[in-house]
């Protein structure tokens, strides 16, 4: 376990060592794909025994390998991506040798801050990786190598929203920890698996308030409205392969926290306390990402809003509850994470393009891109929720939880807000992919006469790469659209057991 | 000793200190007053876990109490005072409401977390002051962070609300396992570190540092 997190430190080392630009991205290639290798059969053990490690300090279940197991994946599929898509951004001028280096090292630090948080079992050691995420990633963020100024202000903007919000869920922490003192005496407990053994007996009001500030705090960090304002400017943006993970997986681990802290607060508080909160910041999240969703101009903000959207539907799912609610929210994180980094990877594409990340600055992508048209038109369907793709089987199981337990009012308004949502993708992506064909516009940017380069990427094996990262994930989600798994089913039965639903 | 101080109640007297510096950011017109008044509630901070200490006779409470001290206290003054100087912002911090205003304000938050807390869940083992001050520290860094102007003022109040958030914890369990608390310490130096790199980037790109030219981006 300790080896997945020396990876990525040493392969962050050597790619910021390394002289190389263009040996770089495949040192960082080779650092992803030695990490699946060592940590897959990792994951595999711990989804069927939980492990622990260093007095406790590190754990791993189910729940940690799903998610930890989603994070190699996606950090394999970003690498695969980054490859040309740097070596396009140096050819036009936009970044050097210095940013490329700084680029691998810091994304490899971000991968070694996601796995610490889904490999930590002291509350507050994933507080503190959290925070390092946030850190890692702002710096990611402003590398900016469209627009300085604009990936400058948006990271500003990340990092002091996320670290005031995370200062809050610091607070919750130490009030867990003051709620385990008074139950253990004398020196309380951080551990997650010794505060669930003790969980029934804590303190329900205190509990109360711990949760929510704990709500607040990674909810800021998970992209729910209404403090969700730094997500559509950061993913926006970023790089694109960061933009993909940022949404992709980033989102997710910081739910993983909440979720990980529902399951030692329900046992004192009972379960609706916990559960309406996060169907109240689930409803707020999707009713005003929709709204967001119809109105936009800009097609990589109308990704960033769908993710708000999408996390709304989780964060429903488990506040929802019961087996067939918490199988339809972690059957979403998956497939969110498999739709959106699809998404961003080909819009990257489309930007590098059309020089624009405008709407109406693209058209008739379907014709003049043939393959980036077609991918673009499976992803998005499948993040509005169309059969027979992936998103729409998780997003129908939320809905049928919630029609199980007679939640109508809840249910009316998850499909008035997905309907509302499934207008604005097609329309909007719709526009880009179907009217008549225009001419690609090179970016306003200083660096002026770039037209042949901008115009399209190159031949090479870094293309065949690139090309190859987004058919793969858009065959998952096509046949993600009609079985789900068989390991996948049973690992999600047991996370479900892990968070003690019932 | 120990008699000593609690006869003349120097918990509260250093936490009322730590509240006094906090307020005065309302006052100061200029951006190093604001630095200093960091450092003076940093080194009382310090102080009081020193305290607190020796009256318990906990060792890690000792060990914090340096750590404080040199981080807090030293470190992250220094770094603010040199990214002061880099962006040439010495003068004016520009609040978007009155200092006057800005100052009742906070009295006002002040009073309602006293009236909010009175009746609390918590016993802690502190004086009860000590919680309630570091609950206004908290809520007065955040209402500087949002009532001004310039990016490093924001940098200050967010490292006042670190540290009513660190008083909070101390007063509610006299802190966590060291270890933890060092790794809290250190992401927080990152952060700040990492902040002052990107004002005077603002101040580079936006030829200004006020976060007024921060709108590009909405909707």
């Amino acid at each position: 376990m300790v080896l997945i997190l020396i990876i990525p430190l040493v392969t962050a080392f050597i790619c910021y060592m390394l002289k190389s630009a263009k040996l770089v991205g495949y040192v960082s290639l080779a650092g992803a794909v030695a990490l699946a290798s060592v940590a897959l059969p990792v994951i595999m053990s711990a989804i069927s025994t939980p492990t622990e490690m260093m007095n406790g300090v590190l754990y791993m279940d189910a729940l940690s390998g799903y998610i930890m197991a989603l994070v190699i994946f996606l950090s394999l599929a970003s690498a695969v991506y980054s490859i040309e898509y740097l070596e396009h951004e140096m050819k036009v001028g936009l970044t050097g040798a210095r940013g490329v280096r700084r680029y691998y090292a810091l994304f490899h630090l971000f991968i070694f801050t996601m796995l610490l948080v889904t490999t930590a079992n002291n509350l507050a050691l994933m507080w503190i990786a959290i925070e390092a995420t946030t850190i890692v990633s702002a710096l990611l963020i402003g590398l900016g190598f469209s627009k300085r100024s604009l990936a400058i202000e948006a990271a500003w903007k990340y990092i002091i929203l996320c670290t005031v919000g995370i200062t809050f869920a610091l607070l919750g922490i130490f009030i867990t920890y003051y709620a385990t003192t008074a139950v253990m005496g004398g020196q309380g407990a951080l551990n997650w698996t010794t505060i669930r053994s003790i969980a029934p007996k804590l303190n329900p009001s205190t509990m109360k308030l711990a949760f929510i500030f704990i709500l607040v705090g990674y909810g800021t960090k998970a992209g729910l409205a209404p403090v969700h304002n730094w997500l559509p400017d950061a993913h926006s943006e970023a790089p694109s392969p960061i933009s993909a993970l940022l949404s992709g997986i980033l989102l997710n681990t910081a739910f993983y926290g909440i979720m990980r802290f529902v399951t030692i607060t329900d046992p004192s508080t009972g379960s609706v306390f916990t559960g309406n909160l996060l169907i109240l910041f689930g409803l707020i999240s999707m009713g005003i990402s929709s709204v967001f969703i119809l109105v936009q101009v800009n097609y990589k903000r109308l990704l960033a809003y769908s993710s708000i959207e999408h996390m709304g539907i989780i964060s429903l799912g488990i506040g929802i509850g019961g087996p067939v609610g918490v199988y339809g929210a972690l059957l979403h994180i998956l497939n969110h994470a498999l739709s959106k980094p699809l998404m961003f990877f080909v819009s990257g594409r489309i930007q590098a393009h059309y020089g624009s990340t405008k709407i109406e600055n693209v058209g008739g992508v379907l014709s003049s891109m043939p393959l980036m048209g077609t991918l673009t038109f499976i992803g998005v369907l499948s993040l509005a929720g169309t059969p027979p793709f992936n998103i729409f089987i998780s997003e129908f199981t939320v809905l049928q939880a919630a029609v199980l337990k007679g939640l109508w009012v809840v249910a009316g308004l998850f499909l008035l807000f997905a309907a509302f949502v499934f207008y604005g993708m097609l329309s909007g992506f719709g526009r880009m992919l179907f009217r008549g064909k225009e001419t690609p516009k090179v970016e306003e940017n200083e660096k002026g006469s770039n037209r042949d380069v901008a115009s399209g990427f190159s031949v090479s094996m870094s293309s065949a790469f690139n090309k190859g990262i987004m058919i793969l994930l858009a065959s998952l989600i096509v046949v993600f659209g009609f079985t789900v798994p068989g390991f996948i089913d049973s690992t999600i039965r047991i996370c479900i057991d892990i968070l003690g639903v019932k | 000793m120990k008699n000593w101080i609690q006869a003349f109640s120097v918990i509260d007297f250093i936490s009322a200190g730590i509240l006094v510096t906090a307020v005065s950011i309302n006052t100061f017109k200029r951006i190093e007053p604001c630095v200093k008044a960091y450092t003076l509630n940093s080194w009382l901070l310090s102080a009081l876990t020193a305290v607190a200490a020796f009256m318990t006779g906990e060792v890690h409470l000792y060990a914090a109490s340096v750590v404080t001290f040199l981080s807090k206290g030293i470190l992250i003054p220094m770094f603010l005072r040199r990214i002061v100087r880099r962006i040439k912002a010495t003068h004016d911090v520009e609040p978007y409401i009155s200092n006057a205003l800005s100052l009742t304000i906070s009295g006002i938050l002040v009073v309602v977390v006293y009236a909010a807390l009175k009746e609390g869940i918590f016993v802690t083992g502190l004086s009860k002051n000590v919680l309630q001050i570091s609950i206004a520290v908290i809520f007065i860094g955040l209402f500087i962070m949002i009532t001004r102007r310039k990016a490093i003022i924001q940098v200050i109040g967010l490292l006042f609300m670190e540290n009513g958030l660190f008083l909070a914890g101390f007063a509610l369990t006299f802190g966590m396992p060291l270890i933890m608390e060092l790794g809290v310490l250190f992401d927080m130096l990152m952060g700040v570190i990492i902040l002052g790199i990107f004002v005077i980037q603002i101040k580079k790109s936006f030829a200004s540092s006020d976060l007024d030219k921060l709108t590009i981006l909405k909707g």
